[in-house]
């Protein structure tokens, strides 16, 4: 096994250790409907918007990060942001360290094939 | 050395604060006036919009969550006075000058992913701009409305136009949640202002009467203290 799969199959241990790591669970719906329970890296921090007035407004900025294996084993293809209005968007849902739960959108995403993981930028969902 | 010659207190605002508040008070009472007229509209609020002045601080309204109590969606607009120039030409270097002055009317609108029953969703980035936009036009269309021609403020103001209308694209680093959209009216303001007069001393008071007599000769008739020589 070279080391770029090595590091690949680190990356996937990493993402899915909910016992000794920072993995959580995440659930993720494609515009088809179909759903995967994966596990992953999240995160979700305040965020100043600067929208160019000279006044921010507060927000918050949201990722998630999972490996582009688990998607493919769950059925699901790789998640991207979906411009148009009459589609579904993909979706992503996770609970933050308090155990409160939030629904979000995928708008950005940055795969890494080169370890075989997806970073996605995510925006609130209602 | 410079000698203190004022002999008043400058306890009075100027012109561009009186006008600055005019501002304000006039969208804060058209905005609750639109809520009433669109109470048979399907939703009233979407002629709210809150309001706020000279405020730098950070807006967090739009953070709270779907499901949160204080969770509020409302517009804001912050207005502030940015710059002001004073023609050369016009008023005087003595008690009046003119001021042209710019009043940004910053509007802030926030739009939030949903889901669309009907079949796909409703994206939030179109959301908030479209949010945005109707606030831009509210606010044209109450300040430029005929009976805010003078702002309120017949007799001090004199022209208003609306300079300039920005919308403020997101920069491309920009990723956070909920999309919230920038936009700004700029009304340029003219107005005068006026300074401190010293109330002058009376060294002398002489009355002057220019009479022409019966033979025609034109005299001047004098009136005033005289002490009398000794």
């Amino acid at each position: 096994m070279g080391l770029k799969e090595i590091a690949a199959a680190d990356a996937r241990i990493i993402l899915n250790d909910k016992i000794t790591g920072v993995a959580i669970p995440i659930i993720i719906t494609d515009p088809d409907g179909v759903v995967g329970n994966l596990t992953g890296n999240t995160n979700d921090i305040g965020q100043l918007i600067d929208v160019d007035t000279g006044v921010a407004v507060s927000g918050r900025f949201a990722t998630i990060v999972i490996t582009i294996a688990d998607l493919t084993e769950a059925g699901l293809g790789i998640p991207r942001g979906i411009a148009d209005n009459n589609k579904k968007p993909w979706l992503v849902d996770f609970d933050d360290v308090n155990g409160n739960s939030y629904k979000f959108k995928v708008e950005e995403i940055m795969p890494d094939r080169t370890i075989g993981v997806i970073a996605c930028v995510v925006g609130a969902y209602e | 050395m410079a000698v203190k010659v004022l002999d008043k207190l400058i306890d009075k605002e100027d012109t561009f604060e009186i006008v600055r508040d005019k501002i304000s008070e006039i969208l804060l009472a058209e905005t609750a006036n639109q809520v009433d007229l669109a109470a048979a509209e399907p939703n009233p609020s979407l002629w709210a919009f809150k309001v706020y002045l000279e405020r730098s601080n950070a807006f967090e309204q739009f953070l709270p969550e779907a499901n949160a109590p204080d969770k509020d969606v409302t517009p804001i607009v912050n207005i502030w006075y940015d710059n002001g120039s004073f023609p050369g030409n016009q008023g005087d270097t003595v008690e009046r000058q003119v001021h042209e002055a710019v009043y940004n009317i910053d509007c802030y609108a926030s739009g939030v992913s949903s889901d669309n029953p009907a079949g796909g969703h409703n994206p939030g980035d179109k959301a908030a701009a479209l949010n945005v936009q109707r606030i831009l036009r509210l606010i044209r269309n109450i300040l430029m409305s005929n009976v805010n021609t003078y702002l309120q403020l017949q007799g001090i103001v004199g022209r208003r136009w609306p300079n300039s209308i920005t919308m403020f694209q997101p920069s491309i680093d920009n990723r956070a949640t909920p999309n919230v959209i920038g936009a700004r009216l700029a009304l340029r303001v003219k107005f005068n202002e006026f300074s401190p007069q010293q109330t002058p001393e009376i060294l002398e008071l002489v009355s002057v009467d220019i009479k022409r007599l019966s033979d025609g000769q034109v005299v001047l008739e004098a009136d005033y203290d005289q002490t009398p020589p000794i």
